[in-house]
């Protein structure tokens, strides 16, 4: 997955460090000069003094366990892409409404200001001709998309989103660090945080008369939609790189939050000069996409050509006013650090005067007199690169050693362009949860939308503080805590709830074909986990029991670890048969490189899941957070020695798949979806038990053993007890094979999984047209038929070689006639497009000479 | 003089290619020194959409969507075009000097200097380096008419490089033509431009067409010319000037000019993405350059 080299927004906010003198001079959320609480932060910190040591305690474990509960992780790639769980302090960030009014105008001016120089790079370029922005900014950034050139954006502010970092200088005024107008990400974590707060402390919320965020959701919407260019109510999509992004679980929550669909780039199509989605029922044409793809990775015709993560040919469609991308292409020009020293001026050219927010002295070191004053006064710099590239990091050539300075002095030496700096300036201290609420450096980004006329400001935003080591940077990548911002209201405000009109809410909801097949994979890896565990379960139980089976028996059992599982040779190697079998065990258990094991199964299942989260109900993720903290400690508590392997260790996965299961039960619309999950399960709980009678029931065993073979399946299809009573007498491969193969009453025989499988067959769409049966319905036909053609005294009978050679047949013919419904399934529904790949790989007859 | 360029590139697919999204730096744009009058693209399989462009250098871009499903598919651009002479006559020798040019560039209330900074930069494909510097510094002393330190620059590449089409393809880095010495018509281009823009020089890419003649008795063989590359430099006093590394000559009228960038990627002929097509295909390319003198305009 690309999305590696993506350079989402969220992750660099400047790093500041806290040189202790500094510190001293830093201003105080909370506090006066004098020491006295400012007025709005009383009522907070007198309400949270009440509290005592455990009541905190309480509050902030169940803060926790919302966050935790909710799946919210921000991705870190740079340890391996594993989501972490979103850190949250529960102290708000207190900002009263007249202070807040000067800064929400000030974002509100600086918005329309980036919004026109946006413009007019892409335009007429005056600023660059008449030398206000120096045209190695422009020219020389990687963010200035040429192929965007000219391009005509509806409406009077092309640039839609629009969110900016800031701190509160020791003189109490607020300062721009960084504009973020690419793909803004934050608000959704800053709505995230909100939620939590109103759970963990609803009265103090309720009393303190906080400003509401929905008005900046609710903009966006209106905004988005009436940017439709096709006529009519839009359909609106929301571009994801996908799970492995930094802030994929914002694309996911804003996009069930604003009741759009979220689908990524091979999920898109050009055709006809429009975009469609590949959905289940054909393509439907998108008319607004509301991107979280960054600029270069869009389009591979025309931008980065291997990017598997945009859509081939979208920049033509956005030329011809087609569809409208949000933000517009090529709006990571403005991201430009430089850009800070030269907007006053562009503001006097643009606007007519000067900014009310001011920003952070930048310098630019391709100016000879900010370079000579920068490497004059390096140690006081904050040094950041003007292009932020996934390695890019912002310094503090203080903080640095000699000779880590002399390389940096070297590297701005050598191109003096790509570097900036700004003096160090100590960020207000604002309050954290802790005994004595110690204050730590604390900064601000805020959001803005396009409304009718000018920038609607989001009264609240995403608040982060430097972490408790006390560590430079202050940034989700280095693990700062978020906080709530409150913008105070003199007047307690009118609750306003964020709902979704149906024909909205209509219009996004198509299935795209990847979540389908998701769903499908999802149940399939559900039943195969399941399966394995259960077996493996009962192999640990036996092998380990008071009376070990014999050996031919115990090779069975171990054989059939491999075949239910795939992990060829396995047990098929007699040396690792007939030795001790721990190792290989643990590895079909723990193993997560090797398909079929345990731990690969539920890791593919969690990653269909992150796909389709979207379509889950919101108690999923807990069940997601038991199976992945199960497998977790799984490779400890299993144990090392055979002797003493606990198989209980286990239960815990097998009973969370089945509330997985039950969840998918109860919880789940019967929409297509549902169908294709159900189907996968299916498929797979046939193909298992298909495979797990014909290792353990073809070959003829005798007396214990033949009762422990029997047994060993009835169990892992958990028919034991079933089958004993109704039964009541010996256990025989006739009855078992009736209970487990005909049975249309057991939910675990085939011939079940044959007819539940059926019915779902028969509503996906393009299956139930006409008389004529599709593929997988007639394979299904062929399969069941064969099944109930079946003589089962003949399948039970035993020939010369001591085998049940009848009834290897019909199962290996079975197996293989559901395996081919599965694939006809995937051939049919599936996209199996692939991503676009560049014209010319290999080329050189077309070089010139 | 008066030309017809018939430019035909074939893909020939192993599978069949259901889409095709493409993007064409085929035909030649207008320049002072050269007026296109006719210029199509002809597609096959018909596009399912086309339009012809103006890029953000003022080239033509023709940017085309395949849908039919075809596992060949033929592009073919004609173009005519009426070529002056241009500036062959240019007194290389007698224009401002190197420091000259540099103190002019310089002066930041001039618009054309601002914008010419672009060209001045490093671009995808060409980056400066010390290695450069050291080879152009010996064609431009300070106190030497500029563009006689160009002309020589094109001289001493063109003897110091072996001109090699075997041994560099598209994606060959600049640095392992320095290293090596060898390479084609786009790699000199590079390396002049590279040249130039250490120093502080502008200079950009020319793709297009050199009018190649057959020997003396011989006659032309069709589809035997092929494209061609070359650089230009800017001088505030002087404006921009072709010249042609590989030939070691002044552009002149047997420079067709198709379209200018930063380097080759900002005019690459064609460029695009196929859904389909197998794992690998097979190109042909065909160019002809045929001189229309005497034929009725």
């Amino acid at each position: 997955m690309g999305s590696q080299d993506q350079n989402q927004s969220l992750q660099t906010p400047p790093g500041r460090p806290v040189p202790p003198a500094a510190a001293g001079f830093a201003y105080t959320e909370a506090h006066s000069p004098g020491g006295e609480v400012r007025p709005h932060w009383e009522y907070l910190l007198g309400s949270l003094g009440e509290f005592n040591p455990d009541e905190r305690g309480e509050r902030q474990r169940m803060v926790e366990r919302i966050l935790r509960d909710d799946g919210v992780t921000y991705n870190d790639y740079t340890t391996g892409g594993s989501g972490r769980d979103w850190r949250l302090d529960p102290v708000p960030l207190l900002l009263d409404s007249r202070e807040w009014q000067n800064i929400e105008s000030g974002v509100r001016e600086r918005a329309e200001l980036l919004n026109l120089v946006l413009q007019d790079l892409y335009g007429p370029r005056s600023l660059v001709r008449l030398g206000i922005i120096p045209p190695e900014l422009v020219f020389g950034h990687p963010g200035f998309l040429r192929v965007c050139d000219g391009i005509s954006l509806p409406g009077d502010q092309p640039l839609i989103q629009y969110a900016v970092d800031m701190l509160r200088g020791p003189d109490g005024r607020a300062k721009v660090i960084s504009d973020r107008t690419q793909v803004p990400s934050g608000a959704g974590y800053a709505l995230q945080n909100r939620i939590v707060m109103s759970r963990v402390f609803p009265s103090l919320f309720r009393d303190s008369h906080v400003h509401r965020l929905s008005l900046y959701f609710n903009s966006l919407r209106a905004r988005l939609n009436a940017l439709g260019p096709n006529g009519g109510l839009p359909r609106v999509v929301m571009l994801t790189p996908g799970i492995y992004n930094e802030t994929y679980y914002e694309h996911l929550f804003l996009a069930n939050h604003l009741g759009y669909s979220l689908v990524q780039g091979n999920d898109l199509t050009v055709r006809d000069g429009y975009v469609w989605l590949k959905t289940l029922n054909g393509l439907r044409r998108i008319d607004v996409i509301l991107r979280r793809v960054d600029d270069n990775y869009c389009d591979p015709v025309e931008l980065k050509p291997d990017s598997q993560l945009g859509v081939a040919g979208l920049l033509e469609v956005v030329r011809a006013g087609r569809v409208v991308v949000a933000n517009p292409l090529g709006s990571g020009v403005l991201e430009n650090t430089a850009l800070l020293k030269y907007l006053p001026a562009a503001a006097r050219h643009l606007l007519g005067r000067e900014p009310a927010l001011e920003a952070v002295p930048t310098r630019w070191c391709g100016d000879r007199e900010d370079l000579a004053a920068v490497l004059a006064n390096l140690e006081q710099m904050v040094i950041k690169p003007v292009w932020r590239a996934i390695d890019s990091r912002t310094v503090h050539a203080g903080s640095l050693s000699k000779a880590e300075r002399e390389t940096l002095r070297a590297a701005i030496q050598a191109r003096p362009g790509d570097y900036c700096a700004q003096e160090y300036i100590a960020p207000s201290l604002a309050p954290v949860w802790g005994q004595n609420e110690a204050a730590r450096p604390a900064i601000l980004r805020t959001f803005a939308v396009a409304g009718e006329s000018s920038y609607i400001v989001m009264p609240g935003g995403l608040t982060r503080v430097a972490p408790a080591d006390g560590g430079f940077e202050i940034s989700n990548r280095a693990g700062s805590p978020s906080k709530d911002t409150w913008v105070l209201a003199s007047e307690p405000e009118l609750p306003e709830v964020l709902v979704a009109t149906d024909s909205e809410r209509g219009a996004g909801a198509e299935l795209p074909s990847r979540v389908v097949e998701n769903l499908f994979w999802m149940g399939r890896y559900m039943e195969r986990a399941e399966y394995a565990l259960r077996l493996l379960r009962i192999v640990f139980g036996k092998l380990t029991g008071a009376s070990p089976p014999g050996a031919e028996s115990r090779q069975l059992l171990l054989r059939a670890v491999t075949q239910l599982t795939c992990t060829y040779p396995g047990f098929m190697d007699e040396a690792v048969s007939g030795g001790d079998p721990l190792q290989e065990l643990r590895s079909v258990v723990l193993d997560g490189d090797r398909p079929g094991t345990v731990a690969h199964s539920v890791t593919s299942l969690l990653n269909t899941v992150d796909q389709v989260k979207d379509f889950m109900s919101g108690d999923t993720q807990r069940i997601l957070n038991d199976l992945s903290d199960h497998m977790q400690v799984l490779p400890e508590r299993l144990g090392s020695e055979f002797g003493l392997v606990r198989e209980e260790e286990l239960d815990a996965l097998v009973t969370s798949l089945l509330a997985l299961a039950g969840l998918v039960q109860e919880s789940m619309i019967r929409g297509q979806g549902w169908h294709f999950l159900q189907a996968g399960r299916r498929i797979e709980r046939a193909l298992q038990t298909l495979s797990l009678m014909r290792s353990l029931w073809v070959q003829n065993t005798s007396g214990e053993d033949q009762d422990l073979l029997l047994e060993t399946v009835l169990l892992c299809m958990d028919s034991l007890i079933t089958h004993r009573r109704r039964y009541q007498r010996y256990l025989d491969v006739a009855n078992g094979l009736e209970h487990l193969l005909l049975d249309t009453e057991n939910p675990r025989s085939v011939m079940f999984q044959f007819d539940d499988l059926k019915l779902h067959l028969d509503r996906i769409p393009g299956f139930d047209e006409g008389s004529r049966l599709s593929l997988p319905q007639r394979l299904l036909l062929e399969a069941g038929t064969n099944l109930q053609l079946a003589d089962l005294p003949e399948l039970a009978a035993i020939d010369r070689k001591y085998l049940r050679s009848a009834l290897d047949q019909l199962l290996s013919r079975s197996h293989r006639l559901v395996g081919a419904i599965a694939t006809a399934i995937s051939d049919s529904c599936f996209d199996h497009t692939g991503g676009p790949r560049p014209l010319g790989t290999g080329w050189s007859g077309e070089e010139p000479r | 003089m008066k030309y017809r360029v018939t430019h035909t590139t074939r893909y020939l697919y192993r599978d069949t290619v259901n889409q095709c999204h493409s993007v064409a730096h085929l035909l030649p744009r207008d320049t002072p020194y050269q007026q296109c009058s006719r210029a199509e693209v002809l597609l096959n399989p018909l596009p399912v959409l086309a339009a012809d462009r103006r890029d953000y250098f003022g080239n033509r871009s023709y940017h085309f969507s395949v849908q039919e499903p075809h596992e060949v598919l033929e592009i073919t651009a004609v173009s005519e075009v009426d070529v002056s002479e241009g500036r062959s006559s240019l007194a290389l020798d007698f224009g401002p000097t190197c420091a000259e040019v540099l103190a002019q560039l310089e002066d930041a209330s001039v618009e054309s200097n601002l914008l010419v900074r672009e060209f001045q930069l490093d671009s995808p494909l060409v980056a400066c380096g010390p290695e450069l510097a050291e080879y152009a510094a010996d064609s431009f002393a300070s106190d030497r008419p500029f563009l006689s330190g160009v002309r020589d620059l094109t001289h001493r590449i063109f003897t110091d490089f072996a001109y090699d089409p075997h041994y560099t393809d598209v994606a060959t880095p600049l640095t392992e033509v320095i290293q090596h010495r060898r390479g084609v018509c786009q790699d000199f281009a590079h390396f002049a431009i590279g040249c130039l823009r250490t120093l502080g020089f502008p200079a950009r890419y020319v793709s297009g067409y050199l009018e190649t003649l057959p020997p003396p008795g011989e006659t032309k063989l069709q589809g035997a010319d092929a494209s061609h590359a070359w650089f230009s430099v800017y001088s505030p006093a002087e404006g921009w000037c072709d010249f042609d590394p590989t030939n070691n000559l002044l552009a002149a009228d047997q420079h067709i000019t198709t379209a200018w960038g930063r380097d080759y990627a900002d005019v690459t002929p064609l460029k695009g993405t196929i859904q389909g097509g197998g794992d690998s295909h097979g190109l042909e390319v065909e160019v002809d350059v045929t001189r229309l003198e005497g034929m009725p305009a």
